[in-house]
């Protein structure tokens, strides 16, 4: 009995460092099917679809252009940046205003906004599990354990945001 | 300094401001005095004002900079003050060696002023080289030639009481020459600080007034007589019809008998003048106008003294000032002509013309509020209502761009505030590189934003760095083609509609295009086979690849292959092209085209398929409508004939890769721009309207798209792209050029970009 007790009390003590440990909250969104994740910290903003101006001559990745509040921003179709078949914008779609500090927010059209997971450095499985020559973009898997079977593709934004 | 600034509240970053704005033109204005006395000097006539000028300027310095602790500032400028006091008194000698360290001087305050800003680090040696120089300067005083005064007739109770200053003028202006005369003149008391000041300005132009002392014999209580002293290269005749007023008499003071004391260059006139002696009734002079001077030898001594306004500059050859240790402020560091001052000053005047605008916003603020309470209380028939809606709206708008125009007219300075500067450069590099260049300006007082006026600093010095190391040849060089041993640099800026052209040009050895093909190959550049492809223009266009040289070693100077493209790149982000001509043995000329303004512009708005797009009004000739039958195709290049001359065209939707729009149009339509001496028409689908925009960048990330000088919101959500006219014009017709700078932008991937832009140029 006692046994059991300490194992329980362990175990709540367990989930309590977990929660309160080093977990990084992650922004899951939809995109062709699968889950991506990126870190929340570098997520300033989430819009809806705005009217969007396309720029002639712009890599093929870039959607085009939108004003947010009075400042220009590149908007990047990550469907056209990961070579997924394209999608229609619909009333889900979203786009995630981001910032890794390189003095210039970029809006990444994603297909819709999930839920924020905090996952600790356990649940996140290196890029290399992947095996072979992994795009710089892929930090991790994320493997909450809260929830059976879920699989978030982590993503590094610095490279996309540098070269959209 | 930063420890005196640090901590304090905004009053103490105002002031430190009105600190940074002040010594910046406190400087800037040493420098036109300095290239005044350069001019002097070489003239042999140094005007003895400028030194004062340079003087004064360099104390108000020492007093402002000590109140904001900048120290080294302060040292400098105590030093300074010294040798200026000692040149002022004629302890030493003004010589192109001396003004070598004045002209160091004001590098180093603009280097220091930089300093202060927290712009660049303090150029702590460079000080403490200049400080040595001056320090041997001070040791090597001379008498400067007392005793010649021993051989006028003048009173010694007169000598006795002259200052310092007025003695060293005195013997200054006889070992120039000069003949010395006596005017008397008797001044009624009431009036005689009126009647002082205009003998000094009739006698301004013929020379100087050494002093002024009373006799002591007025003839009553109301009068004063006074004795002026005066040194003139005029003949008394002369001096006599053009210095009048009411009991006065001029004569000359007798030279003592001792031939072998003339100075060698005492003119034919003074000659004459001392030969005689003529007293002119004094109501005589007072009533017969003063005739203009007389020509011949007295003419060029009737030349306004070498004053601030400055339009030309040569500079003697010879070794650069003193040991290699001074040569350290100019070369240790990378050069910049930019102020660290970001202040304009505004005449008064101006900004009351803004507050009278302001003032009848104000006007229709309170009928709106006036409306607004109608409309609430449901007084207003709405007839009514919009018709005074209607005019209220008119009222506004026009006080709006009346507004608008004040304000940007509060951003205009003239552009000598950079060939000032400029003119230093020259100075300095001629000198360093032993060649004679005389610069001549014409345009100072062209108008242009001031931020654009600081960014061209730095390219026109590279390109007159350019000229002078590259254009203009050796002395012996130019004798022995037949061309004057001093060359010369022209500076010429003029308004053209909306933008300001600005020509720099050298009379030197021009660019040989085939060695400039050579050098690029050499580089690895261009290869063999573009070589060969190369038009005229391309040729000349390669100098402003990075990287570029013809010089096989680099000198201090240029040859580093750095400077043309900077200059082009920094000209381009304010919207300017240069375009080059050059003819080998003749000279070159480098045209820069500018917007007179960045703030808000005055755009086209046209559509292409359904793409909203703004084209600069200030690049716009017209726009007329687009007949498919009179475009003709000559060399894979569409034109047209609009009033007889040849129009190339571009369609903006094929170069954009743009589908058409599927509803009804009026067009096609074509803009004809112009930027510089290129023309082109673009073909667009419609023309939507004109607008005031302000213009805002397009991400860093979009860096490397071209075409486009940024985006503007229309006020309704929607986003349209400015078109940069100058860009596309280049990319249009001279694609060569675009595709080098292209592949130069980013050497890593040169071949990559080489293609992309080859695609593009025959897109």
């Amino acid at each position: 009995m006692a046994a059991l007790m300490r194992a329980r009390s362990e175990k709540r003590a367990a989930r309590r460092a977990g929660e309160t440990g080093r977990r990084v909250e992650y922004l899951a969104f939809g995109l062709a099917g699968e889950t991506y994740a990126v870190q929340i910290a570098h997520v300033a903003e989430i819009l809806r679809f705005p009217p969007i101006t396309t720029v002639p001559r712009a890599p093929e990745t870039v959607l085009g252009v939108i004003s947010v509040r009075g400042k220009l921003v590149t908007v990047v179709d990550l469907r056209r940046r990961f070579a997924l078949p394209p999608a229609v914008v619909d009333r889900k779609s979203r786009i995630l205003l981001c910032d890794v500090g390189t003095g210039e927010q970029i809006g990444l059209l994603v297909d819709d906004v999930q839920q924020v997971w905090r996952l600790a450095s356990e649940e996140i499985e290196p890029a290399h599990v992947l095996g072979g020559e992994q795009a710089s973009h892929v930090a991790g898997i994320g493997r909450p354990t809260a929830s059976e079977g879920a699989l978030l593709i982590l993503l590094d934004l610095r490279p996309i945001l540098e070269s959209p | 300094m930063a420890e005196g600034g640090g901590g304090r509240g905004e009053t103490s970053d105002k002031a430190r401001e009105e600190f940074f704005s002040e010594a910046q033109e406190l400087v800037d204005g040493l420098g036109r005095d300095l290239l005044g006395l350069d001019e002097g000097v070489k003239a042999g006539r140094v005007d003895p004002e400028l030194i004062n000028d340079v003087f004064r300027g360099v104390h108000t310095l020492k007093g402002l900079s000590g109140l904001f602790g900048a120290t080294r500032m302060a040292v400098l400028s105590h030093e300074l003050e010294d040798v200026l006091d000692d040149l002022r008194l004629g302890r030493i000698d003004v010589t192109p060696a001396v003004l070598d360290l004045l002209f160091q001087a004001v590098t180093l305050y603009a280097q220091l002023l930089a300093a202060q800003s927290g712009e660049a680090p303090e150029p702590e040696r460079e000080v403490e080289d200049l400080l040595l120089a001056i320090g041997q300067l001070s040791q090597r005083r001379s008498g400067g030639g007392a005793g010649v005064v021993a051989h006028y007739e003048l009173d010694p109770g007169l000598l006795g009481v002259l200052t310092e200053y007025e003695e060293h003028r005195l013997r200054a202006n006889i070992q120039q020459g000069l003949a010395l005369y006596r005017i008397r003149a008797r001044f009624s008391l009431t009036t005689i600080d009126s009647s002082l000041d205009e003998i000094k300005r009739q006698a301004r132009p013929l020379g100087e007034i050494v002093t002024y002392l009373p006799t002591g014999s007025g003839a009553d209580a109301d009068t004063i007589d006074l004795e002026i002293l005066m040194a003139s290269r005029a003949s008394l005749q002369t001096l006599q019809q053009a210095i009048v007023g009411p009991d006065l008499v001029i004569e000359d003071v007798a030279r003592r008998v001792d031939p072998s004391v003339r100075p060698a260059r005492a003119s034919a006139a003074a000659r004459v003048a001392s030969a005689e002696t003529a007293v002119v009734p004094a109501e005589a002079g007072a009533t017969s106008a003063a005739p203009p001077p007389d020509n011949g030898s007295v003419r060029s001594f009737v030349e306004p003294p070498a004053g601030p306004k400055k339009d030309s500059l040569a500079a003697t050859p010879g070794p650069p000032a003193a040991a290699g240790s001074l040569r350290g402020p100019g070369l240790t560091r990378e050069l910049s002509l930019r102020s660290a001052s970001q202040t304009v000053r505004v005449d008064i005047r101006k900004l009351d013309r803004l507050m009278t605008i302001v003032g009848e916003l104000a006007i229709v603020k309170t009928a709106i509020a006036r409306l607004t309470d109608r409309v609430r209380r449901r007084a207003a028939d709405p007839r009514e209502l919009s018709i005074e809606l209607a005019r209220l709206n008119r009222t506004f708008e026009r006080h709006l761009a009346q507004m608008q125009s004040g304000i940007l007219e509060v951003r205009m300075v003239p552009l000598g505030q950079a060939f000032d500067k400029l003119a230093r450069i020259v100075r300095q590099i001629s000198r360093e590189h032993d060649k004679e260049v005389h610069l001549v300006v014409t345009g100072a007082d062209t108008e242009l934003d001031k931020l654009i006026v600081e960014e061209l600093s730095d390219p026109l010095m590279h390109m007159i760095r350019n000229a002078i190391d590259h254009g203009i040849e050796p002395r012996d060089e130019r004798l022995r083609v037949g061309k004057p041993p001093v060359g010369t640099i022209a500076l010429n800026a003029f308004q053209k509609g909306n933008h300001v052209v600005i020509e720099v040009e050298d009379d030197g050895r021009g660019m040989d295009h085939g060695a400039l093909v050579a050098a690029a190959v050499r580089r690895g550049m261009v290869s063999t086979d573009e070589a060969k492809e190369l038009t005229q223009g391309e040729m000349l266009a390669l100098v402003f690849m990075p990287g570029f040289t013809t010089k096989e070693v680099a000198t201090d100077l240029s040859g580093r292959g750095v400077g043309l493209d900077v200059a082009k790149t920094n000209i381009g982000k304010l919207g300017g092209v240069v375009d080059i001509t050059s003819d080998v043995g003749i000279g070159t000329k480098m045209t820069i085209t500018l917007p007179i303004t960045l703030a808000i512009i005055h755009v086209l708005l046209v559509e292409i398929g359904a793409h909203l797009f703004a084209v600069p009004l200030a690049s716009v000739e017209e726009a007329i409508v687009l007949h498919e039958d009179q475009v003709r195709t000559v060399e894979a290049r569409e034109l047209l004939t609009v009033r007889g001359t040849s129009l190339p065209i571009c369609r903006l939707a094929r170069l954009f890769g743009l589908p058409p729009a599927d509803r009804d149009r009026h067009g096609p339509f074509v803009v004809i721009a112009r930027v510089g001496a290129r023309r082109l028409g673009f073909v667009v689908d419609e023309l939507v309207g004109q607008q005031d925009i302000v213009i805002k960048p397009l991400g860093k990330s979009l860096k490397g798209v071209r075409g486009f000088a940024g985006a503007t919101e229309l006020g309704d959500q929607r986003i349209a792209l400015v078109i940069d006219v100058a860009a596309l014009i280049e990319e249009v017709l001279m694609p060569g050029e675009v595709r080098f700078l292209a592949a130069a932008d980013d050497s890593g991937r040169t071949s990559v970009a080489l293609d992309a832009r080859r695609r593009i140029g025959r897109a």
